[in-house]
């Protein structure tokens, strides 16, 4: 018998569509594709709300137990895992509006903007961290920001299999440093965003400094790596850094500005005093 | 043409497994069965042979070059067993292509018979892939028939047939309902357990040429849309 | 360190600076003393109050305008007592009261606010 070329496109899309008979969610529309499946839109018939339906390829649904337990404003919940009745598991969890990173940029946020979300996405990965989980594939493709402006991490504990390069560290085994590389590569990715103006010194130095080679040489933890993001934003030195001296002050030059510009004007009115007093 | 469909064992084992398990044919019989009408397609196209001409080639290709150490020399690690068969076979008609080639030199002017065919806008690699995806869905039909009427399913198979195989304009469920007599449920359903089980011998056959669960799913990915 | 105290230790700082810079002006010179307590307690009242001003309302921009309203108020008080040298009293005042509205804004307790905003 033939297949015809209308029949099999056909069958490719219609045998990968999830079966939820037995599930308590209806179907609508398929929202992306993900490292290890494919996430639709469905809606929950029970609670009468939509949710987003991972599917995954094999059965590696034990990393959804791992996240569920994991609750933080930025880890996506996840409301259930089962499996359909073809044997693929999947897992419902919250339908997230907003745009993923790379179209968030799009928008040309402010570099306040961007920092506020990396650091999200950072206190994101130290709560996980803390809770002995990895994420394992962070890249801006797993990174959304809502309506509202908050910040979701999602695909937590995927094994990055063909992954993105440029995100992965270049070790074999990943592990905490790994997601501090990742975060490295997301601030660096969020850096050179075009549209933006030059990327400061100090924040790409920042980024580096994650993005070692040598894990022991990143920083050792998250919550590091956002505290030299506050001393940039504060005006200090930042770690990763070591600044030339005209930068620095420079920039204790602006940071100090209101200051110098009081004392200046002190000594301008004395002078002036001086001057017109004795001729 | 074409090899024969078999009694493929219950549990598809991978590629690798079964050269290395030491049951060569069996593994050599799946593998024709899906390849051959590809492998005939390309020769076609990218060596701009006649029908009769390609059907031997292929047939020689498939006698000659598959040995058993053409399963073992193959690497998961640089491509997919698909491009790793495509190149052999390119390799194989180059080389008979330059042996006939060297036989006619000596004076003689023949000129190539210009080959007439649909025009195809696709590469002959693409038709490679796309004549196998056909072969796969084809023969993953046939065992969705087979099991239909083993297992007094008829019905299911014809709606199944009716709707998703349909060529032109699908008839609607409620139609098909009527048709068959049945409930529109029980068309949404039938047509869910084919669907269902289709995919499961699809990725069954899949599982069968390729080298393991990596290359497997790498393979489902890009098959399934 | 609570605010009030910020104000006191650079209000009695600058003061004390500000006066000394009548050493510049020959004809004051022989009333150094006088001249430097005088500037500091004025300092430490400037300071005072504005370390207290700065409690209670957060803003660099309103604690600089208090703190030079101040100094010029308290240098007017100083420079009245003399009958002279108004200008050369009230106008450097003004601008240290300036800095030190600043420093009582900028330094001392209820800092820690201004970090969490990213």
């Amino acid at each position: 018998m033939d297949v015809s070329d209308s029949v099999l496109d056909h069958l490719r899309h219609v045998a990968a569509l999830p079966d939820l008979s037995g599930t308590r969610y209806e179907l609508e529309s398929e929202i992306g594709r993900g490292g290890m499946g494919v996430v639709y839109a469905a809606r929950d018939r029970q609670l009468d709300r939509r949710v987003a339906l991972k599917v995954l390829d094999s059965a590696l649904a034990g990393e959804a137990q791992l996240i569920a337990r994991l609750e933080h404003p930025a880890i996506v919940p996840i409301y259930e895992t089962g499996e359909l009745p073809d044997g693929r598991a999947f897992y419902a969890m919250k339908l997230v509006a907003g745009a993923r990173l790379d179209h968030y940029l799009a928008g040309s946020p402010s570099l306040g903007e961007r920092l506020r979300v990396i650091r999200r996405v950072g206190e994101a990965l130290a709560f996980a961290h803390t809770r002995g989980t990895i994420h394992r594939d962070l890249k801006p493709q797993n990174v959304m920001v809502g309506e509202f402006g908050e910040v979701y991490v999602m695909d937590w504990g995927v094994a990055a299999i063909a992954g993105t390069p440029a995100f992965r560290a270049p070790e074999a085994s990943l592990d905490q440093r790994s997601d501090i590389y990742a975060l490295g590569a997301l601030l660096e990715f969020m850096l050179i965003a075009p549209g933006s103006s030059a990327a400061p010194p100090a924040l790409r130095a920042i980024a580096a400094k994650a993005m070692s080679a040598d894990p022991a040489a990143r920083y050792p933890v998250a919550a590091a790596l956002l505290a030299d993001i506050d001393r940039f934003q504060e005006g200090r030195a930042v770690e990763a850094w070591s600044e030339p001296l005209w930068h620095r002050l420079r920039r204790f030059g602006s940071h100090n500005a209101v200051l110098l510009w009081l004392l200046a004007a002190y000594a301008i009115v004395k002078f002036a005093l001086f001057f017109l007093r004795t001729r | 043409m074409g090899g024969p469909h078999g009694q493929f064992p219950s549990t598809q084992l991978s590629l690798l497994e079964a050269a290395t398990a030491g049951l060569p044919n069996d593994a050599l019989e799946r593998v024709i069965a899906l390849y051959w009408k590809p492998v005939y397609r390309f020769i076609r196209i990218k060596f701009r042979k006649d029908n009769e001409d390609a059907k031997d080639l292929t047939q020689s290709f498939f006698t000659t070059a598959l040995e058993r150490d053409f399963f073992v020399r193959f690497d998961p690690a640089k491509a997919s067993f698909r491009t790793y068969l495509r190149m052999a076979v390119e390799r194989f008609a180059a080389n008979q292509h330059a042996a006939a080639n060297r036989q006619k030199r000596g004076g003689e002017v023949t000129f190539e018979p210009v080959e007439e065919q649909a025009v195809t806008t696709e590469s002959p690699e693409q038709a490679f892939e796309r004549e196998w995806q056909r072969q796969l869905f084809a023969l993953a039909i046939e065992d969705l028939r087979v099991l239909c009427e083993e297992s007094g399913k008829q019905i299911q198979f014809q709606i199944f047939d009716a709707y998703d195989l349909a060529g032109g304009e699908r008839p609607s469920y409620a139609e098909l309902a009527a048709r068959h007599g049945i409930a529109e449920t029980s068309v949404t359903n039938y047509l869910a357990w084919a669907r269902r089980t289709l995919r499961g011998f699809v990725n069954d056959r899949l599982r069968g040429v390729t080298s393991g669960e990596r290359e497997l799913r790498e393979e489902m990915r890009r098959l399934w849309m | 360190m609570n605010k009030i105290l910020v104000g006191l230790l650079f209000g009695l700082l600058l003061g004390a600076l500000d006066g000394a810079t009548a050493a510049f002006y020959p004809e004051t010179r022989n009333l150094m003393t006088g001249i430097m307590v005088g500037s500091s307690i004025k300092g430490m009242l400037v300071g005072l109050l504005s370390g207290w001003f700065a409690r209670k309302v957060q803003s660099t921009k309103w604690g600089i305008a208090m703190g030079a309203a101040l100094g010029l108020l308290f240098a007017f008080g100083v420079a009245a007592m003399q009958h002279e040298h108004y200008l050369e009293i009230m106008l450097p005042g003004f601008v240290t009261g300036a800095i030190i509205g600043f420093l009582t804004q900028r330094m001392g307790a209820a800092k820690l606010a201004e970090k969490r905003e990213a």
